[in-house]
């Protein structure tokens, strides 16, 4: 009867298998002529219509097939390949089964094209052409994809298996891996790759029958992307080659990758195309040991590392990373401030070069060097910060805009180890803080784990000196906290108003602040800042730093001021001219951006001086402080009739707070001094011709006080008087 | 919304003062002492009124929530155009340093440093009262959209 299938038998247990790079053509030719001769009388007729063939196995070096059984339908020509077990390498599947689309066996060699296949009872969205000569020919392969997608494989009788892969696209490639290796498939998919790959893979024996693979090709338009977003890439195009040679036990590798095109995110860096890398090392099928890789990448001239990592436990066992020649303004603002200081990375700038040498051991920095070689670093002053007059931001933090604190050229070597002491050494060619320049010094410290130690660092600034003694900071999550003194050797008052661009002042400024203490948000200085002006003294203390470099920085303390001669005072100020001396007291000073915020300050004349004089401008500006308020209890016709005028006291207090300035006068609690018709004294008159000061205001606007009293002293206007 | 402008459109403008202020003035109300302003506290308040207009597309897409502890978290990055990312953790980060201020600035303008832990949670609490619907606010240590 027709389309009776016919067996071959397959080898009986026990029995040698057929081993392909062995088996007889000749057998193979032989089996097929019998089951012919075997099919055309039972048929019955002179042309059979299905031959069915079974194989035991098929064996080539790193290739097992067994239950291979092919079914051949003459008339339809088409016809069934099933391989009962396929194993490559390690890995082994299941009934897979292509239906031929077309089948043909000739002379111990079938070729089956335009199959379906199915892997499992599932199948694949792959049509597969297979073809497999028996003995010394190849078995070929080739599989297009769902979307024009194409693997062509070929593997040769002496074991060499070649493959090429034609745009092959993630979902394709994850679909066809799906049943083969479900994880890969899985994670795949998971992290959305996308990209075609055009590939050839190239997998031999070498001659002492040590394996040799090598997979180059071309990655276009590829992407991933973790699930939360922090590891990620897009519209990368990189070539690329790897190479695996079998070296006894191990393997040894190398790999060179070409990065052309798209982009990456790699929290918290954003890291375009461009980086190209060598690398080359061994595995032993646990160890991953990296023997020397190099990167090159912009804004380095050479970037090294090798180091070992543990497949099984996918611990970073340990890792060398040398940069040489880093570039800090390419480097800096792309690489550092973002790790650094994520938030203020925008306020950064960066200048000069610098080495690295970094180790570390299971996964964990254990020692940093660093070589700087004329380094810069400066930090712009924070978007939005507060003004006193309310009118925008005290620094856009663009460039050109003055930097809050700058050092530079610095170049030296900074050797930290996170299991011992280190040491930086640094020569710091100068620096500015704000307006003042600072000179040369040289910073010596002593690293340890999570801080550092200063023994003395002194820092010029003008024709004096800042001096850091024993500061010891630390640095924790929360951020950098320690203690240490602060010493401000003698600087001259006419050098530091003109750094500042104030009226130039005589005297020396000084300070001894032993208790400094740093901790996140605050900067607390215990001790006095003093300062010999206008022949008198002034000294400040309890001075505290809130916020240092932030937009909210901003700075409280108190001072006393004693026996300032108000004529040095008012001449340097264009003031008119007051003979006499005072004492001042400022409580609870608040400076926002350098600018009061809020203080309790009273002035008020000391007895003893023989001559008190006030000129008729003083008074003419001491009254147009007080906005219209104030008033000079004398005509202004008598007021014009001369120069100055006596007086017995002065004093003058303001209280500050929420912008608005609280005055009082002489005697000056605020409901003392008070006179029946509501003013107070500022000046009372003695002498002759002698004239009281009254102010009627008591609320003035701060922000109006302080431009009345910078047009009095810059325009040096004469001020008009209700 | 372009992401990433620091020109807010007028209404996510008005939006985002809007936000910032009813925080602030409802977090006062829950404390009568949160009130407290300095001209520190305003500066910080105007730079986070500021950073809003950046910070409101990436809250209404989810990449940023509002975290449990007082702080903005970048929970989907995801959600932020790649070249866009490391914008948007600088944002972030510019927000909490200049929230954790807040908290000091206010502990401090109270004369009690040490109520800082105390600020942070009842702010805490408001910004995660006040955020919009579709926003993602975490209790807890879970997120969910409002």
């Amino acid at each position: 009867m027709a389309g009776r299938p016919i067996r071959v038998p397959a080898p009986a247990a026990g029995h040698e298998p057929l081993r392909g790079n062995r088996f007889p053509r000749a057998l193979v030719s032989m089996l097929v002529l019998l089951v012919l001769a075997t099919a055309v009388p039972i048929a019955g007729a002179a042309v059979f219509r299905v031959l069915a063939l079974q194989i035991g196995e098929i064996s080539r070096p790193g290739l097992v097939v067994q239950e291979l059984r092919v079914r051949l339908d003459a008339h339809e020509q088409g016809g069934e390949l099933a391989i009962g077990r396929l194993q490559v390498g390690a890995r082994e599947w299941r009934a897979l089964s292509l239906r031929c689309g077309r089948l043909r066996i000739d002379d111990g060699a079938f070729a089956c094209t335009a199959a379906r296949v199915d892997l499992g009872g599932r199948r694949l969205p792959v049509e597969a052409d297979v073809e497999v000569t028996l003995g010394v020919g190849p078995v070929r392969v080739v599989l297009r994809l769902a979307d024009g997608g194409r693997i062509d494989a070929a593997l040769q009788a002496d074991g060499r298996f070649r493959a090429n892969l034609h745009r092959l696209t993630s979902p394709a490639a994850a679909a066809v891996l799906e049943p083969w290796h479900a994880e890969l498939a899985s994670r795949l998919r998971d992290l959305e790759a996308a990209g075609v790959l055009d590939a050839e893979l190239d997998y031999r024996l070498g001659e002492g029958g040590g394996a040799f693979a090598q997979l180059r090709g071309r990655l276009s338009g590829g992407g991933f992307g973790r699930a939360d977003g922090l590891l990620a890439a897009e519209g990368v195009g990189a070539a690329f080659a790897f190479e695996v040679r079998a070296t006894g036990a191990a393997w040894s590798w190398s790999a060179q990758l070409d990065w052309d095109a798209g982009a990456a995110y790699v929290h918290p860096l954003l890291v375009e195309a461009g980086p190209r890398l060598h690398a080359r090392g061994r595995f032993d099928g646990r160890r991953i040991e990296l023997e020397a890789a190099e990167l090159a990448i912009d804004g380095l001239e050479l970037a090294t590392a090798r180091g070992v990592f543990d497949s099984s436990t996918r611990t970073l066992e340990a890792l060398v990373v040398e940069l040489t020649g880093a570039d800090l303004p390419r480097i800096g603002p792309r690489w550092l401030a973002p790790l650094l200081v994520p938030a203020n990375a925008q306020r950064l700038r960066f200048e000069g070069r610098a080495d690295l040498r970094a180790e570390l051991r299971a996964g964990r920095l254990e020692t940093l060097g660093v070589e700087l070689r004329g380094a810069g670093f400066g930090l712009a002053p924070p978007q939005g910060g507060y003004s006193a007059d309310g009118e925008g931001e005290a620094g856009s933090g663009a460039n050109g805009e003055a930097e809050l604190l700058a050092f530079g050229p610095v170049d030296g070597l900074v050797r930290w180890s996170s299991r011992g002491s280190g040491t930086a050494a640094l020569q710091v060619g100068g620096g500015r803080w704000e307006k003042l320049a600072l000179g040369a010094f040289a910073l010596d410290a002593a690293l340890e784990p999570a801080g550092l130690r200063l023994a003395r660092v002194r820092v010029p600034v003008l024709d004096g000196a800042l001096v850091l003694e024993d500061l010891a900071l630390g640095w924790s999550a929360a951020g950098w906290e320690g203690s240490g003194g602060v010493v401000l050797e003698p600087v001259s008052m006419p050098s530091l108003t003109e750094a500042l661009g104030l009226p130039g002042m005589a005297g020396v400024m000084s300070a001894a602040l032993p208790g400094v203490r740093l901790s996140p948000g605050e900067l607390v200085l215990d001790g006095t800042l003093a300062v010999s002006v206008f022949g008198g003294w002034l000294q400040a203390s309890g001075l505290r730093v809130r916020e240092p470099f932030g937009v909210a920085s901003h700075l409280t303390g108190e001072i006393e001021a004693r026996h300032i001669d108000l004529a040095q005072l008012t001449e340097t100020f264009s003031f008119g001219s007051i003979t006499g001396h005072i004492d001042a007291d400022v409580r609870g000073l608040e400076l926002s951006s350098w600018r009061p915020t809020a203080f309790d300050a009273r002035i008020a004349s000391i007895e003893g001086d023989e001559r008190r004089r006030i000129s008729q401008r003083a008074v003419e500006n001491l009254s147009a402080l007080g906005g219209g308020g104030a008033l000079a209890v004398v005509q202004r016709s008598v007021l014009r009739l001369f120069e100055n005028f006596g007086y017995r006291e002065l004093g003058l207090r303001c209280r500050l707070a929420n912008g608005v300035c609280e005055m009082g006068g002489l005697d000056a609690g605020p409901d003392s001094g008070a006179r029946a018709d509501g003013g107070f004294a500022i000046v009372r008159g003695g002498g002759i011709p002698a004239l009281d000061v009254i102010g009627y205001n008591r609320r003035v606007d701060w922000s109006e006080l302080v431009a009345r009293l910078q047009r009095v002293v810059a325009e040096d206007v004469s001020p008009t008087i209700d | 919304m372009k992401f990433g402008s620091m020109q807010p459109r007028s209404l996510s403008g008005c939006v985002a003062a809007l936000f910032v202020g009813l925080v602030l003035a409802l977090s006062a109300h829950a404390q009568g002492n949160l009130e407290i302003d300095t001209p520190a506290i305003s500066a910080l308040r105007k730079t986070m009124q500021q950073r809003h207009a950046q910070l409101a597309p990436l809250y209404a897409s989810g990449a940023v929530g509002i975290a449990a502890d007082g702080t903005v978290s970048l929970r989907d990055a995801a959600a932020v155009p790649l070249a866009q990312r490391a914008q948007a953790n600088a944002a972030v980060a510019a927000e909490n340093a200049d929230r954790a201020a807040l908290y000091r600035e206010i502990a401090r303008a109270n004369g009690h440093p040490e109520w800082e832990a105390e600020v942070r949670r009842t702010f805490a609490q408001r910004w995660l009262e006040r955020a919009q619907p579709g926003w993602w606010v975490q209790q807890g240590t879970s997120w969910s959209r409002k």
